[in-house]
């Protein structure tokens, strides 16, 4: 007991020491650290940010504020789950990292994304009414995509990602769920407002030894952010007017510092940042992520709501219905 | 003794702070929280699929009457991340298995701590899914 008791002090100590690291001021600017490190170059001459990455972190993707209401982002529907989830500490993400902000959105300050309220609305209805209608679950939980950028926001697990260059192209693999995107850095223009798809129209081009990659040309079907690490963003719509700029820098051999400013006029009242590392991983294995090919919870978790109606009518048959144990 | 384990159990509570982490959907759209069930049974088939896996198992009512449930699980490679492999629970293993119920009534139920023979505990289930307890997962530890 006395030998368990000093564990877990010992990691309780470590935890506080980690948590007050991550109160200390955001690091000087990639651009900065960049300058004193020169990345390989590619045959064709570009940097090289080739090679397998993670992105595992243990920092929260907006700072906490007291008006959070995680039993909602999380959709538990009746309180009885805990609603936010563990760390996963103890499990397949052991190794993962802590970066020295205290969020993962650096732009505004404070850490919140401004979301206008009507979107905050649509995404409470939908969360709170999954088991209605197919529509209401988010595009990663249709295994469709987990979104541009959002694709790339840490989830906890499926965290791999493997870049891959070309005469002019950048490919990025996604282990989770199984995407990949073929970037063109060959200076041709986007597609036009007549194309509307669900990860928009990637475009590259280098700034030194960065790759920015410029993103319109979506959809109003999806969803900015999928995942309940992402917290108050997820489930939150995108508009045709969704305009995301990438920024990927290499600022050591082990480090990619992945930058990403987002606007969408209709969604929210200003841009918003998300900084965070991308961690050099070589001996970590991509699995493949078959997304559709078990995907019972769409079905199951309809025939749970289904359940729960009949349960209602039972309770409360309708005036001159005859009740519900003849509805069905 | 009893300050102890509060003190315990506090400090706990700290170390499991953190950004929460998910599952690929909502724990409580599919399964009921508060209808915990314990299951013993043979495994007769584990699907390795994506996003979840599933894992069948034989149960014995006590009607002597054999019914299959299936069990959800975490995704492939969280499962193989954790320590988890082919040979985990072959088919024909008996093992015991907590979980939560389908919401439907139906014989499913998201899956927790596996018993194997020998007394060994796998953690099946998903991190971070809002389901009750589970947390508990450090049993199946790489």
């Amino acid at each position: 007991m006395k030998a368990l008791t000093a564990l877990v002090i010992a990691m309780a100590l470590a935890a506080f020491v980690a948590a007050a690291a991550q109160q200390q001021p955001a690091p000087a600017s990639s651009a900065q650290a960049a300058k004193n490190w020169t990345p390989a170059r590619t045959p064709d001459g570009q940097p090289d940010l080739q090679g397998i990455w993670t992105n595992y972190t243990s920092t929260p993707f907006e700072v906490p504020d007291k008006s959070d209401t995680p039993d909602i982002y999380s959709g538990d529907l009746d309180g009885r789950g805990r609603g936010t989830g563990p760390s996963s500490f103890l499990t397949d993400t052991s190794d993962r990292k802590l970066t020295k902000a205290r969020s993962l959105v650096v732009d505004p300050p404070s850490g919140r994304v401004p979301i206008m309220p009507w979107a905050e609305d649509v995404r409470n209805y939908k969360l709170a009414h999954i088991q209605d209608d197919w529509v209401n679950f988010t595009p990663w939980e249709r295994c469709i995509t987990r979104g541009v950028p959002g694709g790339i926001f840490p989830a906890g697990y499926g965290s791999g990602y493997q870049i891959l260059q070309g005469p002019g192209y950048v490919a990025i693999v996604y282990e989770m769920i199984h995407e990949a995107r073929v970037i063109p850095t060959d200076g041709r223009p986007h597609l036009g407002p007549s194309f509307r798809l669900w990860n928009g129209d990637s475009r590259g081009r280098w700034e030194g030894n960065t790759l920015v990659v410029d993103i319109t040309g979506y959809n109003d079907k999806g969803t900015v952010a999928t995942n309940v690490a992402t917290q108050r963003v997820r489930a939150i719509p995108q508009s045709e007017q969704l305009h995301a700029v990438e920024r990927f820098t290499r600022v050591d051999e082990n480090t990619i510092d992945y930058e990403v400013t987002i606007e969408d006029p209709k969604v929210f009242t200003a841009p918003w940042k998300v900084a965070m590392p991308l961690h050099r991983e070589p001996d970590y294995q991509l699995f493949e992520y078959a997304c559709h090919e078990g995907n019972r919870a769409v079905p199951n978790t309809l025939s749970g709501g289904r359940a729960k109606d009949r349960e209602a009518r039972l309770v409360s048959p309708k005036p001159g219905g005859g009740g519900a144990a003849s509805a069905r | 003794m009893r300050t102890s384990h509060l003190f315990l159990a506090a400090l706990l509570g700290v170390l499991a702070a953190g950004p929460p982490l998910a599952a690929h959907h909502s724990f409580a759209a599919e399964f009921d929280g508060s209808r915990p069930v314990t299951l013993k049974g043979t495994v007769t088939k584990m699907e390795w699929t994506n996003p979840h896996a599933w894992l069948h198992v034989d149960v014995k009512g006590p009607d002597g009457k054999v019914v299959e449930w299936m069990i959800e699980g975490g995704a492939p490679n969280a499962l193989l991340r954790r320590g988890w492999n082919r040979e985990s629970v072959a088919r024909g293993t008996a093992i015991v298995i907590q979980g939560f119920r389908a919401r439907d009534g139906s014989n499913r139920a998201s899956g927790g701590d596996v018993t194997l023979p020998d007394g060994k505990k796998l953690f099946i289930g998903s991190t971070g899914t809002g389901a009750p307890g589970d947390r508990q997962d450090a049993g199946g530890k790489k």
